[in-house]
């Protein structure tokens, strides 16, 4: 016969009789969570993106100083805007504005939003206006002493206002510094006759689409601009969300691996305790004539039609289990998404097969080893498979999925090396607990007596199922952890009285009357801070492109200017993690400022700065270089004496680059400060804007609203996650149990026979689960609290704390999980009447 | 079944030479069987009787390539089993050799019919199914065909494992101990049907027991003392 056939046969057969029911239990399980966390990964990878579409009012947007004639063929959705510069009057009143010409269709993602007066909410649209009229910046009105309904001029044509603008996309993309904003219809732009040939002018180009097409266009259009132009993705819509990002991507890569990691011990223990069942079997086929290499074939087509079902059936379930909780996570993106598509099931299902064969590969090989002499001595074990073979098939199995799951390597080397350790740590001390356990054992009695002796009797199997209990255990706790520990950090990084107003353009003789109006209306502001605007132009006395791989020269803090400052004081939210900080190691300024016509190179081997790590990283900075800046016509050089980390989502003002004090002074700054106004109607801020017309006053409160979405969103997702870990654990919990329910059965049944009751056999059974539960719990949280210091450390730059309410939460409830599920599974063999539990046995 | 023909049964269907088995123990080599020699023809019934640890199953075991002797040589159906690899010696019992075990050795999860039908498949028996339910049907228990293990008496079960011997038309079949689990009624009944059957099927029969009603039975008796024959008896 054929053995693909007969193997399927006997699959079919051994279906009823529940044989590859744990099995394919704990596969469903495993594929189901790797699924789902796949799926809702994906799909909040893809709202986070969307988030960032919404700052940047496109999922793609090209700037260039000139128009674009040509674009690489694409089925992109479109929208065009001219930037510039100009004065726009109303009577007397002149100011400086910056003009956008935007067509119908601009933004192409997320929305303008146009009040009737300052400061009111204001209805979502579109940032075109009516024919004849321009939406305004709220910071304007005042300056031109005007109201929504006057006209106002720019050029040659008068244009009334139809509205404020009180949100628009891009609003905190490197704003700070800019005048206020002004959107006119670029059908009427050419009216004004104020841009003309050679006029300076951005040309905005914004493109949506589906992410394999914009993919694609972002490449062709790579080989066509020029260093002028700009191509800018979603994701660097608003330099706030990153650190989210990260987080969350490193959030779910972590999540992934380890229910990925649950239900490879869950199948690998339900394997384990399937071949023992099948040795029989395949000794009475090697007694028929059956040769290894069928049995191979049969036990191989069993193990990939199972593999095949349940990783369908688990990616099924993913579906299903994201489909109806991402609807409560995602309202609002879930319908936008596109449909789940076939590729998630593919991987789904090539996880399980490869998840299934690093887990019960080894187990199954030993099955063909199994000598037909068996069947005359039942005792004979299969010959012993060499136990590197076996490490190495489950070792690269594993590996092969960690690293597929995990993008990054750093995570994956933390990860494996932890779960090395663990592994060790793990064998050490449950042998040490168990030796504890003998000495309870003698001064312990009745069934507790009875259920330590359990324990110790099968020292092997203890120590793999206080193994695999610990380890899921240790895991959830380790969830935990990292749910209430770093998300609740990120939330805490946004205190309820974080900044929500920033204050920008704050002229030098301002900066009292600014303090004292802000104290006399009870508002805190954060420090204020000098702000020139400079570009970073050399590294050493080179041209800092030169000293760059050609694939870095395009950064983006080497294309713009840089906002810099200078202070004595290390900021909050900002952590020197290389070098000394400066503070006030004053440099003299040179008096006199710079003869006219010629830059000047202030060099001074005393100055110094403190560069932010990204940057430094970026662009390949270390202590000791010296930067050199053009800030107007001059250029000023320092060395780099510091690099510094900072919480670019503390709503803070944050600088790449902080000088020392004195290199900068005497240059013309203006400053920046953040403050908390309460929210609700009457906002204090309206007074300002009157009082201080020159300075600009960002309102950041619905980029805090977005903020504390995305946390909601991911904390929802964590819980979800958290529920299919624990079904998991409890796979784990259940296999492991059934393991060792055969030569539970037959103890029992033995006891029974010579005496004991019923009652007092499930008391001990119960205690030794109980006992088993409390030690797993305890070792558990020895390892949650190690692995959580590695990885706070490690990954997310926290320091490392104690988490007392684990040890109070982890062994009751080992405790309780062990013993329900060890009650729960073993319950039956105290109950058959022995004579029957014999027969049975056979 | 088919008749018998000289081609078929070659003059020896089994033979040993100088066969010793030794295992390692701490206190060193333990022999368990030492120099046994027999010769078995086609079509004749053996007995290998003992006390418990005289080497009876080892012996069995042997003989049916199941296992290889640590001395000396067996050949089956005329190949010499230690000069073959395990897969080698598993395709000469293909469909030519057939089991009967103290304790039945029935798969649990399949039914009567199925396990009879489990080695006419291995085998590649076109008609196999037709062929297991004659079988279940010759040994009384065709109404009990789609019922599992678990759901027959141990004599019931016995005489699944008899028709599963005999199903694939062996050349000789080997029963270890066949009514060592059973009450002495339902195993005198089973004796008389694994008899009757070989007689009718002209199986040679290899049986190990250490019932002398039931070795008196076969033609020819091998008593195995400490692992080595003491006495051969033929009838």
């Amino acid at each position: 016969m054929n053995f693909l056939r007969l193997g399927l046969w006997l699959l079919g057969r051994e279906r009823a009789s529940g044989e590859w029911r744990v099995l394919l239990l704990a596969l469903v399980i495993g594929v189901g969570s790797v699924a789902t966390t796949g799926f809702l990964g994906d799909r909040l990878q893809r709202a986070m993106r969307d988030e960032g579409a919404r700052f940047l009012g496109a999922d793609l947007l090209v700037t260039s100083p000139r128009p674009v004639e040509s674009w690489p063929d694409n089925p992109l959705a479109t929208a065009h805007a001219v930037e510039f510069a100009s004065m726009v009057s109303r009577g007397d009143a002149f100011q400086l504005a910056t003009l956008r010409a935007v067509d119908d269709a601009w933004p192409l993602r997320g929305t303008v939003r146009i009040a009737p007066r300052a400061f009111a909410p204001g209805t979502p649209g579109r940032a075109l206006p009516p024919p004849g009229s321009v939406y305004v910046d709220p910071q304007l009105l005042p300056l031109l002493d005007a109201q929504v309904g006057d006209s106002v001029r720019i050029g040659e044509a008068a244009f009334r206002i139809a509205g404020v603008v009180v949100e628009e996309p891009g609003q905190l993309g490197g704003v700070f510094g800019l005048a206020p904003r002004i959107f006119l219809r670029a059908d009427e732009l050419e009216r004004t006759h104020v841009l003309l040939p050679g006029s300076r002018a951005t040309y905005l180009y914004q493109f949506a689409g589906v992410p394999a097409t914009l993919d694609a266009f972002a490449r062709a259009l790579k080989t066509r601009l020029d260093d002028t132009q700009r191509v800018i993705g979603s994701r660097e819509g608003v330099e706030t969300l990153r650190g989210a990002f990260r987080n969350m991507d490193a959030y779910l890569q972590l999540t992934a691996l380890i229910s990925l990691l649950l239900s490879v011990a869950a199948i690998a223990i339900a394997a384990r305790r399937h071949a023992l069942r099948h040795y029989d079997q395949a000794a009475l086929l090697r007694c028929f004539g059956a040769t290894a290499a069928q049995l191979r074939v049969l036990y191989a087509t069993q193990l990939f039609a199972l593999g095949v079902l349940g990783s369908l059936a688990g990616a099924a379930l993913g579906a299903l289990v994201q489909q109806a909780l991402g609807g409560l996570i995602l309202p609002d993106t879930l319908a936008r998404l596109p449909a789940l598509g076939w590729r998630p099931v593919g991987v789904a299902v090539a996880s399980g097969l490869l998840a299934l064969a690093g887990a019960a590969l080894p187990a199954l090989m030993r099955l063909i080893r199994v000598p037909p002499l068996r069947v005359l001595r039942r005792d004979l074990p299969p010959l012993p498979l060499s136990a590197w073979l076996g490490a190495a098939i489950s070792g690269a199995a594993l590996l092969i999925l960690v690293v597929a799951y995990a993008r990054d390597l750093k995570l994956v080397s933390v990860f494996v090396g932890a779960l090395a350790a663990l592994a060790l740590v793990l064998a050490l001390l449950a042998r040490l607990a168990l030796v504890a356990g003998r000495g309870m054992r003698t001064v312990s009695r009745g069934p507790l007596r009875f259920g330590l002796a359990q324990l110790l009797r099968h020292r092997f199997d203890s120590t793999l199922q206080l193994g695999a209990f610990t380890l899921a255990l240790f895991l959830l706790g380790l969830l935990a952890l990292v749910r209430t520990d770093l998300i609740e950090s990120w939330r805490t990084q946004l205190p309820p009285d974080a900044p929500n107003h920033f204050l920008v353009n704050i002229a030098p003789h301002q900066q009292d009357a600014v303090a004292a109006w802000l104290a006399d209306h009870h508002l805190q502001a954060s420090a204020l801070y000098p702000m020139v605007r400079g570009r970073l132009i050399e590294k050493n006395g080179q041209p800092i492109a030169d000293t760059l791989p050609p694939e870095d020269r395009g950064d983006n803090s080497l294309r713009r200017e840089l906002n810099l400052t200078w202070t004595a004081s290390l900021p909050a939210n900002n952590a020197v993690t290389a070098g000394r900080w400066h503070g006030d190691r004053r440099v003299g300024a040179p008096a006199g400022g710079t003869p006219s016509g010629a830059p000047l190179l202030r060099s001074d081997p005393s100055a110094e700065l403190s560069v932010e790590s990204g940057m430094a990283e970026r662009l390949h900075l270390a202590l000791g270089d010296t930067l050199g800046f053009r800030i107007g016509d001059q250029t000023v050089a320092a060395r780099i004496t510091s690099i510094r980390n900072v919480k670019w989502d503390s709503m803070q003002p944050n600088f790449f680059v902080i000088f020392a004090p004195g290199m900068l002074d005497g240059l013309p700054a203006s400053g920046i400060a953040s403050v908390r106004v309460p929210s609700g109607p009457g906002s204090p801020m309206s007074g300002f804007v009157k009082a201080f017309p020159g300075i600009t006053v960002l309102a950041l409160d619905k980029l805090i609203a977005d903020i504390e979405a995305v946390f909601a969103r991911i904390l929802a997702a964590i819980q979800l996650l958290l529920g299919f870990l624990l079904a998991a654990g409890l796979a784990v919990v259940v296999a492991t149990l059934l393991a060792s329910l055969d030569a539970r059965r037959q103890e029992a049944v033995l006891l029974r026979t010579l005496g004991a009751r019923r009652a007092w056999l499930a008391q001990g059974l119960m205690s030794e689960f109980v006992v088993l539960g409390l030690l797993s719990g305890v070792l558990a949280s020895v390892c949650a609290e190690i692995a959580m210091a590695l990885i706070a450390h490690r990954l997310f730059d926290l320091s490392p704390q104690l988490h007392p309410w684990l040890w109070l939460v982890l062994p009751p409830l080992g405790a309780l999980l062990v013993g329900a599920s060890g009650w729960l599974t073993t319950r039956h063999i105290v109950r058959v009447p022995p004579m029957q539990s014999l027969r049975a046995l056979g | 079944m088919t008749p018998p023909d000289s081609a078929r049964f070659p003059a020896s269907i089994v033979q040993a030479r100088a066969l010793s088995q030794r295992v390692p123990t701490a206190d060193g080599l333990l022999a368990i069987l030492s120099d046994v020699a027999l010769d078995f023809k086609a079509g004749e019934t053996l007995a290998i009787t003992g006390a418990s640890g005289s080497g009876k199953s080892t012996l069995l075991g042997l003989l049916a390539g199941l296992d290889i002797a640590s001395a000396g040589e067996v050949h089956l159906f005329g190949e010499r089993l230690d000069t073959l690899d395990e897969d080698a010696r598993a395709r000469l019992r293909a469909g030519r050799v057939g089991f009967v075990f103290q304790s039945f050795q029935l798969l649990p999860a399949l039914t009567a019919l199925e396990n009879v039908l489990m080695p006419l498949e291995l085998a590649g028996h076109d008609d196999a199914r037709t062929r297991a339910a004659h079988w279940l049907e010759r040994v009384g228990l065709a109404a009990r065909a789609r019922h599992t293990p678990r759901q027959l008496s141990g004599g019931e079960q016995q005489r699944v494992a008899i028709a599963r011997a005999f199903a694939t038309d062996p050349e000789i079949v080997f029963a270890d101990e066949p009514t060592g689990n059973l009450d002495a009624d339902t195993g005198a009944r089973i004796v008389d049907l694994l008899f009757e059957l070989n007689a009718s099927a002209h199986t040679t029969l290899v049986l190990v027991t250490h019932d002398a009603t039931l070795a008196a039975r076969c033609q020819r008796r091998l008593h195995l003392v400490a692992g080595r024959v003491q006495d051969t008896v033929s009838a």
